[in-house]
């Protein structure tokens, strides 16, 4: 007691003061949760304008200006030998259909009494999309029986006039247009006022095929749709079995010695390579060496397989890896072999993960755009490929090389549609994350 | 300690189940376990005693030679249950295992239910012809490992809802399920509170009717209480071995009646 009385005095401090330290301890956790909050925001900020300007510029191709028209289909231009037949009706191509269309212009004016000076009929005819008389003709020939009668049809209007009604054409870009003139785009709005020209929901734009530099309002991502479904198939068919059995060995039946650790870091090289690099591989192998068709889905699938591979290996790994050993150790314990621990305890509680990379991987080589420019999937293709497994080997493109695609063309509506073919891909990917968090939250299991 | 209980315990059987001869085992060049032998009696409880890190695990994963899963492990000598030689070429360790079972030192049931946590060593070593085969499996392992009145009503819930000492009995029930010959448990208690404790050790009395049971211990309370035959470990070698009561009352290594007294460990 006297010891303590007799040491020197300690200052009395109040805890309701802070002290110096205790300041600036308090001042440097302030400054960096407000660095973490600054960082935050420019992601969001960043995110906001990237997908603000993708919506801005892309949900105008989902809607479609049409031209309501009653066509005269008349048996005597259409059919000649008068028995219907499809085959012999064929010989009638699209030229025999444009004049139908003109006719029924010209009729509809003079219905609405509309007037407009220096328009001629042809000018007027070039309201209507040039890709209207295929469809007229492809209707003709599915039901033969409408000939002779007057069908009305809601025909796709040219780029320019749907142009006009989303804000990228005016009366003042007209001038300088030599598509367009003032005389049309005041048809038009003659035409919308009597209810003639209609704007619909764009069914065709996720359905129909890619359409050539002058009818971008006939463009369509079907096939790019199609020729993307089909390698996500084949990539899901071929990679994830080889990964996870390549992983499950890797993991627990591979001994640990030089050339495991050697095939290891190579896995995670392979993780980094430039997409490029495997268009180069897949040309070389694939095309020039086995000589498979150029454009097919099956040379797509195996060059993004070879991509999303480490990907998956790299993902089930760290999955088999937190399985605690102590469930290897039961298993083994009860005498299980070590397959049997393996599949009966190991994988399932591995699932979630594995599931997870997979997807995540799929998702990596939906958006993969580099090595199918090198295998030729960069071709423009109107034909849909048949259904697989014959499909695999037929042309066909992929959502993000039909995006580059019509970056890359002059007609500013193709603008439009690229940024709508970028929802749709974004629309993808953000379905193939959702379940990927789905299946996680399902199969997720505590131990 | 407890003399009067130690000395009025009597050995149930002197038949040797376990002969270890010149055991020897390396994790790469650590010396692990050096030149232990040990004759491991049938229908008898055998605590392995001794400070942590002598090897007490590591010699008793010799016995269902799950050394072999660790790579770096290597293990020499001759180790014979009922005369044969376990590391024999022509032994597949698989059917070892089913034969010499084992507890672990944190309870580790499947996450699965209840009843699927017993019942897979009975599947997938074929020991049941039917389902109401497996359920009397089921029922008999679960009811030896005194956990049957309080799982009765919940065999389809996952096992790791149970608590700890519950979890540790359903791993004893598991490991009796293939129906062993030996039991190896690794600390059994080690994870549980103590009421846990006295429970699985009552067990491990019971269990002694009718299968060699191997359990690893650093209290030597929990030796003295469920054991018949000690064996104390020093630094991976096997310092002293025989009657439980022998060796806490009268041991005969300067080693032993240091830790036995406190004095290392
Ligand atoms: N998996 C392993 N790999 C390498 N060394 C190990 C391994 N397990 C145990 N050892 C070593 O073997 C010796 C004995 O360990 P162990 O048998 O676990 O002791 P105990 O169970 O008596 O505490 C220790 O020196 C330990 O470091
Ligand atoms: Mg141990």
């Amino acid at each position: 007691m006297t010891d303590l009385t007799a040491a020197a005095p300690v200052p009395k401090t109040s805890i309701l003061t802070q002290d110096k330290r205790t300041k600036r301890r308090n001042a440097a956790e302030a400054r960096f949760k407000a660095y973490g909050l600054a960082a935050v925001l420019t992601g969001i900020a960043a995110l906001i304008l990237l997908m603000g300007s993708i919506l801005y510029n892309g949900l105008s191709s989902f809607q479609q200006t049409y031209i309501s028209l009653a066509v005269e289909l008349p048996a005597e231009a259409l059919d000649k030998t008068g028995n219907r037949d499809p085959a012999e009706m064929r010989s009638v191509s699209t030229f025999g259909y444009t004049p139908l269309i003109a006719a029924a212009i010209e009729q509809k004016m003079a219905e609405a009494g509309v007037q407009i000076e220096g328009l001629s009929a042809r000018d007027a005819g070039a309201l209507i999309s040039k890709e209207a008389p295929a469809q007229l003709r492809n209707y003709v020939l599915a039901n033969p029986e409408v000939v002779g009668t007057t069908v009305t049809f809601n025909l796709l209007a040219s780029g320019r006039i749907d142009g006009y009604y989303k804000g990228r054409v005016t009366m003042e870009s007209a001038l300088l247009d030599q598509n367009i003139s003032q005389a049309q785009l005041q048809l038009a709005d003659a035409f919308r006022d009597s209810g003639t020209l209609v704007t619909g929901f764009n069914w065709a734009f996720i359905t129909s095929p890619d359409a050539s530099d002058q009818r971008p309002e006939a463009a369509g991502l079907g096939v790019a749709i199609l020729g993307s479904l089909y390698m996500m198939l084949i990539v899901l068919a071929l990679a994830l079995p080889i990964g996870v059995a390549a992983s499950i060995y890797l993991e627990e039946f591979a001994p640990k010695n030089r050339w495991t650790d050697l095939i290891e870091v190579n896995i995670s090289n392979l993780a980094a390579v430039p997409s490029i690099v495997y268009g180069i591989l897949g040309l070389a192998i694939f095309i020039n060496f086995a000589g498979l068709p150029q454009s097919a889905p099956i040379v797509g699938g195996l060059v993004l397989t070879l991509m999303t591979l480490p990907t998956i290996i790299i993902a089930t790994r760290a999955s088999l890896k937190s399985v605690p050993p102590s469930i290897r150790d039961a298993a083994l314990g009860v005498g299980a072999s070590k397959m049997q621990a393996v599949f009966h305890h190991v994988l399932p509680l591995a699932a979630p993960g594995i599931l997870t990379g997979t997807i995540i991987g799929l998702a990596q080589a939906l958006g993969e755009t580099a090595p199918l420019l090198l295998i030729g999937m960069v071709a423009f293709v109107r034909e849909f490929p048949d259904a697989p497994p014959e499909g695999f080997f037929d042309p066909a493109s992929a959502l993000p090389v039909q995006i580059y695609n019509w970056t890359q063309r002059s007609d500013p509506a193709f603008v439009e549609r690229a940024s709508g073919a970028i929802i749709v891909l974004l629309i993808f990917l953000l379905a193939m994350n959702a379940l990927a968090i789905f299946l996680r939250r399902r199969f997720e299991r505590r131990w | 300690m407890d003399d009067a209980r130690l000395t009025e315990r009597h050995l149930s059987t002197d038949e040797t189940k376990i002969a270890a001869k010149g055991v020897q085992v390396y994790y790469g060049d650590n010396h692990a376990i050096k030149d232990v032998n040990v004759d491991i009696l049938d229908k008898t409880v055998t605590a392995f005693i001794g400070p942590s890190g002598c090897g007490k695990s590591t010699f008793l994963r010799c016995l269902n030679r799950m050394n072999d899963t660790i790579d770096i492990a290597r293990v020499e000598g001759d180790i014979r249950i009922d005369g044969e030689d376990i590391y024999d070429k022509r032994v597949d360790p698989v059917q070892l295992r089913a034969k010499v079972g084992m507890v672990f030192q944190k309870p580790n049931p499947f996450p699965k239910s209840i009843y699927d946590n017993v019942a897979y060593g009975p599947k997938i070593h074929g020991l049941s012809r039917n389902k109401a085969e497996l359920d009397e499996i089921v029922e008999k392992s679960l009811r030896k490992a005194a956990l049957w009145n309080e799982a009765k009503d919940r065999l389809q819930e996952p096992g790791t809802g149970l608590s700890g000492g519950q979890q540790q009995r359903l791993c004893i029930a598991r490991a009796i399920a293939t129906s062993p010959e030996v039991l190896l448990m690794d600390e059994p208690c080690s994870a549980l509170d103590p009421i846990a404790t006295a429970q699985v050790e009552e067990l491990i009395d019971e269990l002694r009717a009718q299968y060699s049971v191997v359990i690893v211990t650093h209290s030597m309370q929990q030796a003295a209480r469920v054991s018949q035959r000690t064996a104390f470990f020093h630094l991976g070698n096997l310092v002293e071995y025989g009657e439980t009561g022998h060796i806490f009352t009268n041991p005969e290594d300067p080693r032993t009646e240091s830790y036995i007294s406190g004095r290392i460990g």
